[in-house]
């Protein structure tokens, strides 16, 4: 763990990044407009995007909140691959089930 | 540093053991979240409909807030295993209460949103209600027991720091903070995918 100084600003800042990336999804999902034939149903765009937002969300808060940081290289690597499998599972599924039933 | 984290540390990889247990626990409340979101996924994708329809009837004003006081009692969580690892009890107290106070809100504003779908006639495993319920009722309600499960140690921990030497583990508090901050992490994921990505949203139906 690093300083007493160091560590509070970092913290403030994934705060609002936190903040403005959770308003950027509702932005993002409420009044970003697609045109009908770009996905729709299923409207797989506004879903990447959301998952893209909150993939952003997620690496903030595991790697100064939850001290990765901070931690050994060992730590990192036993943490990232079972998140990256959980993703690629969010994401490929979206997108297989999304062509599966509109094409 | 106190010497509490010292002695927990594992000799061969210097990871403490009860960081290493929290993530191991929070990897397999992946697994269980993640049935969730491939269900979620796969039915979604074939009932649109049912999904819009369910979407559209939730309150994504009230989950908003609640993402809000979510992403503060992470903050606080954060700040309050910071300031007892420098030995400043009552900041820890101050942090660790503000935490707690925000989980207590984020069940009132549950507490205020289950309330409004039992009023429309929607219940937990009820027939007549759409998959998109079963599904909301299953992952809010898994998450607000999650809320639930975090302040009783948060709590239990609270009252600790009231005695003269004040809560004495700081690294039981940061494993109890990668469970918070897991919480939190689901929530961002719940969010959008029950409240905002509605799939018909931004455009018309196209039949």
């Amino acid at each position: 763990m690093s300083s007493q100084t160091s560590v509070i600003p970092s913290y403030l800042k994934v705060f609002y990044t936190l903040l403005v990336f959770t308003i950027l999804t509702v932005v993002a999902a409420k009044a970003l407009h697609f045109p009908a034939s770009w996905g729709t149903p299923g409207d797989v765009l506004h879903v990447s995007i959301g998952i893209i937002i909150a993939v952003l969300k997620v690496l903030c808060v595991m790697y100064i909140f939850m001290h990765l940081k901070f931690d050994s290289p060992l730590l990192r690597v036993f943490v990232y691959v079972p998140v990256f499998f959980f993703l690629v599972m969010v994401f490929a599924l979206n997108v297989l089930e999304h062509f599966s039933y509109t094409h | 540093m106190s010497n509490t984290i010292n002695l927990s540390h594992e000799p061969v990889t210097r990871i403490p053991n009860g960081k290493v247990a929290m993530w191991a626990f929070l990897a397999s409340e992946l697994m269980f979240f993640s049935g969730f979101f491939a269900a979620f996924i796969v039915l979604r994708n074939g009932n649109y409909e049912v999904f819009a329809q369910g979407s559209a009837h939730l309150n994504w004003v009230l989950a908003l807030v609640n993402t809000f006081i979510l992403i503060g009692s992470s903050l606080t969580m954060a700040l309050s295993i910071h300031h007892l690892e420098h030995k400043n009890n009552s900041q820890f107290r101050l942090f660790l209460g503000l935490t707690i106070l925000g989980a207590f809100g984020f069940l009132v504003v549950k507490y205020i949103e289950y309330s409004a779908k039992f009023h429309d006639g929607l219940f937990p495993g009820q027939a007549h209600h759409t998959v998109f319920y079963s599904f909301y009722f299953m992952m809010t309600g898994f998450h607000a027991l999650h809320v639930i499960a975090g302040m009783i140690p948060m709590m239990y921990m609270f009252f600790r720091s009231f005695t003269n030497k004040g809560y004495p583990y700081p690294w039981k508090v940061e494993t109890l903070g990668l469970y918070w901050h897991f919480v939190d992490l689901m929530w961002i994921f719940i969010f959008p995918a029950l409240y905002l990505l509605n799939p018909y949203s931004g455009t018309l139906p196209v039949h």
